[in-house]
C-alpha cells in the first residue's frame, strides 16, 4: 500500500491574469519504503512538491493520502503534528538553528512534542553517536563543516522516528566528498526502514535512488524504477554535464552498491577495501549482525 | 498547552542573547515601575507621618477653626488642604471666642493658636525673619502632648516678657541648645527665653508649619505689641478627663453657636477628622501623579512591542525552521508571548530593587519619608508581567500567524 498518495493535486499561486501553476494536477503514489530521487529543472514544482508531501504546504486542488489519512484539507495545527510526527525535512541551506547547540538543534523537534528535557537531550546524543557526530553535541552549526551540519540536520529530521524523510536538495551546497557523507546517511536511513524522497540536480546522486522522478512545468514527465548503484537509465543521458568520471564518483556508486547487498561478510570476501572506506557502513553493519545470527538459530 | 521549564528557559536564553537590546527595552519599564513604585511610597510615607500625629497628639484632641472646614469628601479636602496658611482669608476666631470655650464644662486645657509677624533680633545682634511667632496660653503644652526640652513654659498669661522657642530657633538665634535666660526683641519688645521645646517629630495641624521655627509668647503679650486683639486661627482644647470627646465637642458647638447669634461660621473637628481631610489631599495628589507615572509604564510596554515585533521579523527564519519541525501555531506563539513577559517582568523586578534603593535614597538624604509596601511591589511586578503578555500577544500572533514556506525563505 502507498504510503503516499497524491491524486490530480494542483498548487497555484496568485489570482486572476497572475495565477501562476506551480503544481499541475500531479498524481503519484510512493511506496513505503521507496527511495525516491526528484529530478527536473529550476521551478519546475519540485520544492513545491516536497513542501506538499511534507504537510509544509497544502493544495489549492486534489487529493492527499498520508498512510491511508486524507490531509489535503487539514488546519494548520493538525497539519504541524502530523508534520512532527510523520516527516522529517532536510534542507539545501541546513536550517540549523544558529544559536542552539548541535544538540539542541538534533533535539528541537522533540521540544514540540511534550518530551522531558532530560530525555531529549539523552535522545538527541544517542542520535548523534548514530551518525558519528557524538564529539560535536556542544558546538554552534558554525562551527561545523558543511557536510557536518548537513548530517545534523539528518539527525534532527530522524530524532521524532518519522516514516518519511524529505530532502530539498541537501547537497546543493555541499562539496562533492560531503556530498557523499550525506548519501550515505541517507541511504542507512532507508535501508532501515524509512520511505526517503529527495531532490537533485545531480544525476549521479540517483545512483542511491529506488525510483527516478522526472518534472517539468508542474508536472511529472517521466517516472522510472532505478538500480542502487546505476545512475538511473534518463538521467544517464544529462551525464554529459559530468565529462569525466572520477575516482570518488566510482567510490560513490560502489559503496552505494555495496549496501545494497545483504550479506556483508559476501562483501568483505568480494571487495576488501570497501571495508576500510567506510567506517560508518561497518559500524552499522556489526549491529545488524547479532541480530541476523538470532533470527538464524 | 503548559508552560515547561524548557520553553522558559528558551526565552531566558533569547533575552541574554540580545543583552544590550533587552536592556534598553526593559529600561522602559525599569523607569515607569521605579517611578510609580517611588510616588506611592513617599505617598504612603506622608499618610503615615499625618496620621502618626494623631498618636502623638492623642486622639481626644478637639481643634476649632473658623469657617466651615472638615468635610471629607476630595473636593473639599483640596479647598483645605494648606490647614495653617490657606484660610487667610476668613476672620479668626477671636478673644471672646477663646473665653466662651474654656468657660464650657467637659473641657480642659484650652489653648489659642495665634500667628503673628515680625523679626526677631537676639541679644547677640542675630536678626531672623522667617520665623513663626505663636500667641497663646500656658495650656499649650498639656493640649499638644507636647514636653519641653529645657527650662519651662510661661506658666501665667500675663508673663508679657516670657518667650519658649523651638529648638530652630534656639540654635539660630543664639547658637546654642539652652539659651536659657537669653533675651531677644520682637517689635521693640525685649523678651527672655524661658523655655525650649522638645523637637516637634510631626509639625501640629500642618504639614508646611515647623514648628521647630517657632517662638511662642503669651496672648497678652501680643496683642500688647500689636496694639490690638490677635485673631486665632484655631484653638485646641481637651476634653475634661472622663469626659468623652464627642460630648465636648457638641457643647463647643453648642456654646460658640450662641455666642455667635446662632450662626456657625466655626468648625469643631476631632484630630482624627481633621487629618482625613490631609490625608485625602495627599490621597489624591499620590493618585494622581501615580497616574502620570503609569504613562512610563504604557509606553514601556510599546518599547516591549516594538522590540518583539523586530525581533519576530529578524527570526523569520527561525519561526519557518520551528514550524517545519512541527511547531503549531500556538507553540509559537507561547514561545514569543514568554519571551516579552520574561523581559518585562525582569524589568519589574528590576525595576522594583531600584525603588527599594531609591527610597532608601530619599529616607537617608531628604525629609521625605517614603513607605515601601508589599502590596506596591507585588502590585508592580504583576503589572509588568501582565504588560509583557499584553505587549507581547500582537508581535506573537504575527509570528504564530505566519506561513512556514514563507517564513522559510526569510533569511
Amino acid at each position: 500500500m502507498a504510503i503516499i498518495e497524491l491524486q490530480d493535486v494542483s498548487k497555484l499561486f496568485g489570482f486572476g491574469d497572475a495565477t501562476n501553476v506551480a503544481l499541475d494536477e500531479v498524481t503519484l503514489a510512493i511506496d513505503e519504503g521507496e527511495f525516491v530521487a526528484v529530478m527536473g529543472p529550476s521551478g519546475c514544482g519540485k520544492s513545491t512538491l516536497m513542501n506538499m508531501i511534507g504537510l509544509l504546504d497544502r493544495p489549492t486542488h486534489g487529493l492527499y493520502t498520508l498512510q491511508g489519512r486524507q490531509v489535503a484539507r487539514l488546519r494548520a495545527t493538525q497539519r504541524a503534528r502530523v508534520r512532527r510526527d510523520t516527516v522529517g525535512f532536510v534542507f539545501q541551506s541546513f536550517n540549523l538553528l544558529p544559536r542552539l547547540t548541535v544538540l539542541e538543534n538534533v533535539a528541537l523537534p522533540l521540544a514540540y512534542n511534550g518530551v522531558s528535557a532530560n530525555t531529549r537531550a539523552k535522545r538527541a546524543l544517542d542520535m548523534l553517536e548514530r551518525i558519528g557526530l557524538r564529539d560535536r553535541a556542544y558546538y554552534y552549526p558554525s562551527q561545523l563543516s558543511g557536510g557536518q551540519a548537513q548530517c545534523v540536520a539528518i539527525a534532527r529530521a530522524l530524532i521524532n522516528d518519522p516514516r518519511i524523510i524529505i530532502a530539498d536538495e541537501p547537497t546543493g551546497n555541499l562539496d562533492s566528498i560531503s556530498s557523499r557523507l550525506v548519501m550515505e546517511l541517507l541511504s542507512e536511513i532507508h535501508r532501515s526502514g524509512n520511505t526517503i524522497l529527495f531532490v537533485t540536480h545531480n544525476p549521479e546522486l540517483t545512483r542511491y535512488a529506488t525510483r527516478t522522478v522526472y518534472m517539468h512545468d508542474g508536472g511529472i514527465v517521466h517516472d522510472e524504477q532505478t538500480e542502487i548503484g546505476e545512475v538511473a537509465p534518463t538521467a544517464r543521458k544529462a551525464l554529459y554535464s559530468l565529462f569525466r568520471k572520477t575516482v570518488d564518483d566510482d567510490l560513490a556508486g560502489v559503496s552505494a552498491l555495496m549496501k545494497a547487498v545483504p550479506h556483508p561478510s559476501d562483501i568483505t570476501k568480494k571487495k576488501p577495501a570497501a571495508k576500510t572506506t567506510k567506517k560508518a557502513a561497518s559500524k552499522s553493519k556489526a549491529k545488524a549482525k547479532p541480530a541476523k545470527k538470532g533470527s538464524k538459530k | 498547552m503548559t508552560i515547561s521549564h524548557g520553553h522558559l528557559k528558551m526565552a531566558f536564553m533569547s533575552v541574554r542573547k540580545n543583552k544590550w537590546r533587552s536592556l534598553l527595552t526593559m529600561l522602559g519599564i525599569i523607569i515607569g515601575i521605579v517611578s510609580v513604585v517611588t510616588i506611592v511610597s513617599v505617598g504612603n510615607g506622608m499618610k503615615q507621618q499625618v496620621t502618626g500625629q494623631i498618636d502623638r497628639f492623642g486622639k481626644d484632641m478637639i481643634m476649632i477653626r473658623p469657617g466651615q472646614v472638615g468635610k471629607t469628601d476630595t473636593k473639599d479636602a483640596l479647598a483645605n488642604s494648606d490647614i495653617l496658611f490657606g484660610r487667610s482669608s476668613l476672620s479668626g476666631l477671636s478673644a471672646q471666642d477663646y473665653q466662651t470655650i474654656k468657660r464650657s464644662k467637659d473641657v480642659d486645657q484650652v489653648a489659642p493658636l495665634g500667628l503673628i509677624s515680625g523679626k526677631v533680633t537676639s541679644s547677640d545682634n542675630i536678626t531672623k525673619t522667617n520665623n513663626i511667632i505663636i500667641a497663646t496660653t500656658p495650656q499649650l503644652p498639656a493640649a499638644l502632648n507636647q514636653s519641653i526640652h529645657y527650662g519651662s513654659f510661661f506658666d501665667d498669661d500675663s508673663e508679657l516678657s516670657s518667650a519658649v522657642i523651638g529648638q530652630q530657633v534656639a540654635y539660630d538665634l543664639f547658637g546654642q541648645r539652652a539659651p536659657l535666660g537669653k533675651t531677644f526683641t520682637l517689635r521693640g519688645q525685649s523678651f527672655t527665653v524661658r523655655g525650649v521645646m522638645s523637637e516637634f517629630n510631626a509639625p501640629p495641624l500642618s504639614p508646611t508649619a515647623n514648628f521647630d521655627d517657632a517662638i511662642f509668647i503669651s496672648y497678652k503679650a501680643a496683642n500688647q505689641i500689636t496694639a490690638s486683639t490677635t485673631q486665632y486661627y484655631a484653638i485646641l482644647a481637651k476634653p475634661r478627663e472622663g469626659t468623652k470627646t464627642q460630648a465636648a465637642i457638641n457643647t463647643i458647638t453648642s456654646n460658640l453657636k450662641k455666642a455667635h447669634g446662632g450662626e456657625q461660621d466655626f468648625s469643631v473637628l476631632d484630630e482624627q477628622h481633621s487629618v482625613a481631610a490631609a490625608s485625602d489631599v495627599i490621597d489624591l495628589l499620590t493618585s494622581f501623579v501615580t497616574a502620570v507615572a503609569a504613562i512610563s509604564l504604557f509606553v514601556g510596554g510599546i518599547g516591549i512591542m516594538n522590540i518583539m515585533l523586530v525581533s519576530v521579523t529578524e527570526r523569520m527564519h527561525e519561526i519557518g525552521v520551528r514550524k517545519a519541525v512541527g511547531a503549531t501555531s500556538h507553540q509559537i506563539m507561547l514561545q514569543f508571548m514568554l519571551e516579552s513577559t520574561v523581559l518585562s517582568t525582569l524589568g519589574g523586578i528590576v525595576g522594583v530593587l531600584l525603588s527599594i534603593l531609591t527610597s532608601f535614597l530619599l529616607h537617608t538624604y531628604t525629609t521625605y519619608k517614603p513607605v515601601l509596601s508589599w502590596s506596591a511591589v507585588g502590585a508592580a511586578t504583576l503589572i509588568s508581567m501582565a504588560i509583557g503578555i499584553i505587549f507581547g500577544t500582537l508581535p506573537a500572533a504575527k509570528a504564530a500567524r505566519k506561513n512556514p514556506i514563507e517564513a522559510l525563505r526569510h533569511e
